[in-house]
């Protein structure tokens, strides 16, 4: 699960239709999507979002959304 | 003369370009949809008009602010496209680029970034993108305005290419159902079919209510459960029409993709990625923010701005106030008229004018916040802390632009997806305490607090807040209850502040208050001036027995158990709902006093420091101004939710004035 890397570690999205169909479409927008490799650039604490990279771009997802994203570690 | 709409992701430098196109003053900012209204501009050629849009990823709207853009499409006359996309981020844009393709109209592309997307080791060829796309594409730098003027002449000129149409085959299934609705609309819709039938199947709710106008709600239902149901006949996938009109498209963007870039490894970490780990850091992340936010209130009101403040207030009482009076003498005027002129206008014009350093100070900051990309990262930051009383981390943003102004950022509530949220977000932002609030603090607390002047300052923003948090929390716990809350925010890659950009977003803020003092507070001078100088049994009679000071003292009463009980404290609050620094003119006119310092001096005896506390509580949450009030309605549409926006904040103003206050008395402080 995306919401189990570490700060650092990098993974590639396998499976994303767990997530919200809103994050979803947004992730999308971005250009992320199944297949895509992303990087876990950092975590906020208590809980808070996560901030992954991917193609060069940032973006910052809430944490239980990461965790219903599957990725393979890389 | 042509209607040129400027289209683009969002962080693409589309405001950046629009400013260099139309070379007029215009809001420059670098968080997620900065451009929350749609804005116009003239080209330099003088002729043709430039629009901006807001930015958008896809013309399938999520939020309220693309549901702006799919309208314009859908309803707005406009000869052209300009479309902005941003080279280092290629792909993602040019799945808006070919809907805009799809839908027809002649179509010119800036590609801007090239810079970035060098620095990541993308190289593009222009003409070979030109060719695969059959559009010109033309390199700018938006931020510099590098290439600017080739671009405009190129969108303006005769020869502007329409583009290929049919980029993308999207299989048998869509193609046909893109026929079987153009038999349907049978000629009587003017908007491209294609482009109406791939918006409509890939979910597009916007063009589905523009359709029903033309064709049965039931047949439309119908056509798109067939078309999705032998793409599934036909093809065997599962997927749905969304989701397979993405991947089509995919699939033609990785060919021109692969025709046109490629692509060199560099490893070299970007100087944003190593900038992101120290500010959203975290353990550093918040008090990181927190003590940029302190940094900057002590600019604002001490390091900087009160000695100019100081300044100007000494120079308008003095020689400005010289000036016009021997100019009066001179001209013979009557004593009626130099009291008009001298103790209603230039005391009350002049009491807010005097603020203008502070406030431009403050606006700087906002600007440099928006500009440099650091916005974004505080929303972020903010996200867990907002999520706890049930809004989401962009809420953040619009109270943050309240700081300086309450109107923008009711509006900038816009790029909040959800509507819950956003509903929450225009009732809460009127908390944040606003610029045009901050003349009232800093003359009270210039008069009794000014060991501290910044920190209590600090503590009334703070207040704002935290007030505002807590009631996010009560109301999404009582009147708007349900909805789940979600967040995904692009967080664009720093930049540099330009000088230029920097100057023009925080002047295009600032002048609305220099404005205001010209016209509103200019005529609310002369009003309460005039209210001050008749009474009941005349003209020119002593001030206690003026209409004002009658009208005041009705409501008098009420705020005497907050420790504020005077006639005089009453008036400025009325007037302060037309504008809240007309609390300002107005005791300036009540006090007739020639200058700030004397006003204070003044106010020592008619408040405690414990009264002027609570004084600056109440300002700070009692109402949202008119020009606020007027926005939340437009915002909103709901007379229900402006009343109760109004009604929440006088309560809670007065509530927490009285706890402070008596609760103040009860611990012996007066």
């Amino acid at each position: 699960m995306l919401g189990k890397l570490k700060a650092g570690e990098k993974g590639r999205i396998m499976n994303i239709s767990g997530a919200d169909k809103f994050v979803r479409r947004r992730l999308l927008d971005l250009g992320i999507a199944e297949g895509s490799e992303v990087c876990v650039k950092c975590i906020l604490p208590f809980g808070g979002p996560v901030m992954i990279e991917s193609c060069g771009q940032c973006i910052g997802i809430r944490r239980k959304e990461a965790l219903r994203i599957e990725v393979e570690r890389a | 003369m042509m209607n040129i709409a400027l289209i683009g992701n969002p962080n693409t430098g589309k405001t950046s370009l629009f400013n260099n196109l139309t070379g007029s003053y215009e809001y420059v900012g670098n968080w997620s949809g900065v451009t929350v209204e749609k804005k116009v501009g003239v080209f330099k050629n003088g002729e043709d008009q430039l629009i901006d849009l807001p930015g958008v990823y896809t013309l399938n709207p999520l939020s309220k602010d693309e549901g702006v853009v799919t309208n314009f499409f859908l309803n707005e006359p406009f000869e052209k496209l300009l479309n902005i996309l941003d080279a280092s981020q290629l792909r993602r844009n040019l799945h808006l680029t070919l809907q805009l393709m799809e839908y027809g109209a002649p179509v010119i592309i800036g590609l801007n970034m090239l810079d970035v997307a060098k620095n990541r080791g993308i190289q593009i060829d222009i003409g070979k993108l030109s060719e695969a796309l059959g559009v010109t594409v033309a390199p700018v730098v938006a931020r510099s305005g590098k290439g600017c003027d080739e671009l405009a002449e190129l969108v303006t000129g005769d020869f502007v290419g329409m583009g290929k149409t049919n980029l993308v085959y999207y299989g048998k299934a869509i193609e046909d159902g893109i026929l079987r609705l153009a038999n349907m609309l049978d000629g009587r819709v003017k908007l491209p079919i294609r482009w109406l039938a791939l918006q409509l199947f890939e979910g597009n709710s916007y063009v589905k209510d523009y359709l029903v106008k033309y064709v049965a709600i039931e047949e439309i239902e119908s056509l798109i459960l067939s078309v999705a149901d032998s793409h599934f006949q036909l093809s065997g996938d599962k997927q749905t029409l969304e989701q397979v009109i993405y991947r089509k498209r995919s699939e033609t963007i990785d060919k021109i993709v692969a025709a046109s870039a490629s692509r060199k490894d560099n490893k070299k970490v970007p100087l944003t990625e190593k900038v992101d780990m120290i500010v959203t850091n975290k353990f550093l992340g918040i008090p990181i923010f927190l003590l940029m936010m302190y940094f900057m209130f002590m600019l604002t009101f001490d390091w900087l701005g009160f000695p100019l403040s100081d300044a100007l207030d000494a120079f308008l009482s003095g020689p400005v106030t010289a000036g016009i009076t021997a100019a009066l003498a001179a001209a013979g005027s009557s004593q009626f008229i130099n009291d008009l002129i001298l103790d209603g206008i230039i005391a009350g014009v002049g009491g807010v004018l005097v603020f203008v350093p502070q406030i431009f100070i403050l606006f700087f900051f906002i600007s440099l916040l928006e500009d440099s990309g650091y916005m974004a990262r505080v929303a972020l930051v903010m996200d867990r802390l907002m999520e706890a009383v049930g809004l989401n981390g962009k809420a953040f943003i619009p109270m943050m632009i309240g700081f300086g102004c309450n109107v923008p950022g009711i509006m900038a509530a816009r790029t909040i997806e959800t509507p819950k949220e956003r509903l929450m977000t225009i009732l809460l932002t009127p908390l944040m305490s606003c610029s045009a609030r901050l003349p009232v603090y800093a003359l009270f607390v210039g008069a009794f607090f000014i060991q501290h002047k910044a920190l209590v300052v600090l503590s009334l923003y703070v207040l704002g807040v935290v007030v505002a948090l807590i009631l996010a929390k009560v109301f999404s716990k009582t009147l708007l209850k349900g909805e789940t809350s979600l967040f995904v925010i692009e967080l664009p890659p720093y930049r540099m502040p330009q000088a230029r950009a920097l100057w023009r977003s925080t002047w295009d803020k600032g002048k609305g208050f220099v404005k205001k003092a010209g016209t509103f507070i200019f005529a609310g001078s002369v009003l309460i001036w005039l209210l001050a100088y008749a009474g009941p049994e005349g003209a020119n009679i002593s001030m206690d027995d003026s209409y004002l000071a009658a009208l005041g003292g009705i409501f008098a009463p009420l705020f005497a158990p907050i420790g504020f009980g005077t006639w005089q404290a009453s008036a400025s609050l009325f007037t302060g709902f037309l504008a809240k620094e007309s609390i300002i003119s107005t005791m300036n006119i009540i006090y007739y006093v020639p200058d700030e310092a004397s006003l204070q001096g003044l106010m020592a005896v008619h408040y405690t420091p414990l009264a002027a506390y609570s004084f600056m509580v109440f300002i700070l949450l009692y109402i949202p101004c008119l020009a606020t009030t007027a926005t939340i309605y437009k915002e909103t549409g709901s007379k229900r939710w402006t009343a109760f926006s109004i009604g929440y904040a006088l309560l809670i103003a007065y509530l927490l004035s009285l706890a402070i206050y008596q609760g103040g008395k009860l611990f012996g402080l007066s």
